[in-house]
């Protein structure tokens, strides 16, 4: 098969660390050659992740002056407690809703998507993970924007229900829940798909075949063999499509409505109308924290399957 | 010189000041040469220059003959030595927001070259403008916020007497409450917010921002995502002032603007997108959109509430680390010059407060209430304020109690 070295390169990169277990002990001079090759992703991770992380919580400890501009003479935890406050409450929820929405729907769908792409996909695998990366040839704006013309009450959705005669007149499809939802799985879909595809072409399907050659039919086959294999994919893509959903502004700034704020908006409301840098970036840190806390706690059950330790 | 408008005295009085500024004299040094050889000797020499050849002579408006910027020794010896204008300008403003001839003919008539960037928010223009100006000499900030860069020091004291034309403004922009004696600022353009309506959707025609709370057009209605503006119409249909410290009224307003929520559609300033797309009937809007907006749904019209409403005004500043403050107070001047005020406004679909321009203004933009309300309204009319970072924060906090909850 022409294609499969195509498809299998995509492995080390998106997938898992499983195969550091099994790799033979390195010599010292490439143990040295690999902590040489490791200096500019720790160097980027740590001018682009370390310390921006960091200023944003020295941020978050200081005030403002009457100027509001950011005073550090006297950090205290006084913003944190602001973020507790119950005002922030339904917000923070609203945002924990559509991201576990998304995920939810992203791996739903995702999964028999790259289930469907890895078994039957055949010589066409790699033409198929093209058509679902495809949309990253768009900018995301403009598919956004593409949706609420969709969606709109004289959009084509709205047309479409009337014209079928499910609908009398419009219904409020964008500015909704709905239209958030749609808006977010659309949008990180691939992030879930391209993950699962990963781990499910890598499960070896001798091991399904086994699994009914001892009497299981194809329910218990997947539930107990191939669902457990591919558990590190699922993980991934969980991970992939949580974490950017939690913090996305776009989607529901442009497919929301009344009732659709989120903590990202809060966010960018402080930094920029409020002119209250601290307390932003406090609730930007908490909201750091808790994706973070959240990923470890998701990762945790699968160290050792996944890290292999 | 030559497109100017022929009253004479305000040419006589432009002419002069270039000429001062040409012969590096004060306006005081002028007055003091009055005092000592007469009015008339001291004043011949402006006055030959303006009869003499009229336009082109008496201004060093060709750009070869245009003075290098300050270093040039002077001739004519002068105790407060006024610099000649720089031969460059940094301007800086908003996108689509000037006539298509104004800087074109500065640059001809002055014969300065200008550096004309814009931007589309003030998030993006203010961060590059800093405490200093960032490199420019003029922009555009918005009325509310030049309390807060007075206060920087980012603002540069205007020289009164380089702006002659500064008596073309209305009276009652001459001392506005964001900047006493317009110190710091000139107010460039005005724009109020009302509402706007599909007349297709709505019955009738309302006339109080009362039909913004009408259940019968629930999940039609949209509000400016702008907590300021919200609260302002708030606060106003219930008779207080749109820029009250009072919390008691503010939860007055808080209470009036969560009963509305259910009925929002969205909180949105893409008012053009959504009233012209047809999901919303009825929405709060700058007067200024209107336009836009009926050239996407030509049934939209625009009233302000009986009730009063909000006026928000932009304005003309020179920045402390202007490089170019004689050029910047030209320009400024300039642009205060009725004729090119209205050039302007006839381009851009704003109203200013140059009394001056309005013979010179379109009628059709001067007829337009949503553009030219009448004076019954603008009387009504109130300017945001910037409140002072304890009273924002009472609003803020109540603005995500409503859009969060």
């Amino acid at each position: 098969m022409a294609d499969a070295p195509d498809a299998r390169r995509i492995g080390p990169v998106v997938g898992t660390a499983s195969l550091a277990g099994a790799e033979p002990r390195a010599s010292l001079g490439n143990r040295l050659a690999g902590a040489v090759l490791l200096v500019p992703g720790v160097a980027w991770l740590t001018l682009f992740f370390v310390v921006p992380l960091a200023m944003i919580f020295v941020v978050s400890l200081g005030s403002r002056d009457a100027l509001d501009r950011v005073v550090l003479d006297q950090l205290s935890l006084d913003n944190y407690r602001r973020a507790f406050d119950p005002t922030f409450l339904p917000t923070f929820l609203n945002s924990l809703r559509y991201a576990a929405a998304t995920t939810v729907l992203s791996l739903a769908i995702g999964y028999p998507i790259a289930y469907w792409i890895s078994r039957y996909g055949g010589r066409h695998k790699a033409l198929l993970l093209v058509l679902v990366m495809l949309p990253f040839w768009t900018s995301y704006l403009i598919r956004t924007y593409a949706w609420m013309i969709i969606l709109r009450d004289n959009g084509v959705a709205n047309w479409a229900l009337q014209a079928v005669g499910l609908t009398n007149e419009p219904l409020i499809l964008l500015n909704t829940d709905f239209s958030v939802i749609l808006g977010m799985t659309y949008g990180f879909l691939p992030f879930a798909i391209l993950p699962l595809y990963v781990s499910i072409d890598r499960l070896d399907p001798a091991l399904v075949a086994a699994a009914r050659d001892l009497y299981a039919n194809g329910r218990a086959a997947f539930l107990r063999v191939t669902l457990p294999l591919t558990m590190p994919g699922i993980v991934a893509a969980t991970i992939l499509t949580f974490i950017p959903a939690i913090g996305d502004f776009v989607t529901p700034d442009l497919l929301g409505g009344a009732e659709t704020t989120t903590i990202a908006k809060v966010i960018q409301e402080l930094f920029l109308e409020g002119r209250d840098w601290p307390f932003g970036a406090a609730l930007g840190f908490l909201l750091m924290v808790i994706t973070l806390g959240g990923t470890l706690i998701a990762l945790r059950p699968l160290r050792t399957e996944v890290v292999g330790a | 010189m030559t497109e100017r408008h022929d009253r004479p005295t305000v040419d006589i009085e432009e002419v002069l000041v270039r000429y001062m500024v040409e012969q590096r004299l004060s306006r005081r040094d002028l007055l003091e040469r009055i005092a000592k050889v007469g009015a008339y000797a001291a004043l011949a020499p402006i006055i030959a220059a303006c009869t003499g050849s009229g336009a082109s002579a008496a201004p060093s408006a060709a750009p070869s003959s245009a003075p290098p910027p300050s270093t040039a020794p002077t001739p004519t010896p002068a105790p407060t030595p006024v610099p000649s204008p720089e031969s460059e300008l940094f301007v800086y403003n908003w996108t689509d927001y000037i006539g298509e001839k104004t800087i074109p003919d500065f640059e001809k008539k002055y014969g300065i070259k200008v550096t004309y960037d814009f931007f589309s928010n003030t998030d993006e223009a203010y961060a590059k403008l800093g405490d200093d100006g960032g490199g420019y000499d003029v922009s555009f900030p918005i009325s509310v916020d030049i309390p807060a860069f007075v206060a920087k020091g980012a603002l540069l004291e205007l020289d009164k007497s380089l702006l002659p034309n500064i008596v073309n403004l209305g009276a009652e922009w001459a001392n506005p409450g964001y900047d006493p004696d317009n110190a710091h600022s000139v107010p460039y353009m005005w724009w109020t917010t009302g509402v706007g309506y599909d007349t297709t959707k709505i019955k009738g025609t309302p006339t109080s921002s009362k039909a913004l709370w009408d259940e019968s057009y629930a999940k039609h209605i949209s509000m400016l995502d702008d907590w300021q503006e919200a609260f302002g119409m708030a606060l106003i249909q219930l008779g207080y002032s749109a820029n009250t410290t009072d919390t008691g009224q503010l939860d007055e307003a808080l209470a009036l603007l969560q009963k509305q929520k259910p009925l929002v559609r969205v909180y949105s300033t893409d008012t053009i997108g959504t009233l012209s797309s047809g999901d919303v009937w009825i929405g709060q809007i700058w007067g200024a959109d209107t336009y836009a907006i009926q050239g996407e749904n030509e049934n939209v019209v625009f009233y302000l509430p009986e009730e009063g409403a909000v006026r928000g005004s932009d304005t003309m500043a020179i920045f402390s680390g202007a490089k170019h403050p004689i050029a910047a107070h030209l320009f400024i001047d300039y642009m205060l010059d009725a004729k090119v005020s209205a050039a302007n406004t006839n381009f851009i679909y704003y109203m200013g407060p140059n009394e001056a321009a309005k013979e010179f203004i379109d009628p059709a933009i001067l007829g337009d209430p949503a553009l030219n309300p009448e004076q019954a309204i603008i009387s009504k009319l109130q300017e945001l304020l910037d409140l002072g970072q304890t009273v924002r924060d009472e609003y803020l906090s109540r603005w995500q109690t409503l859009r969060g909850g």
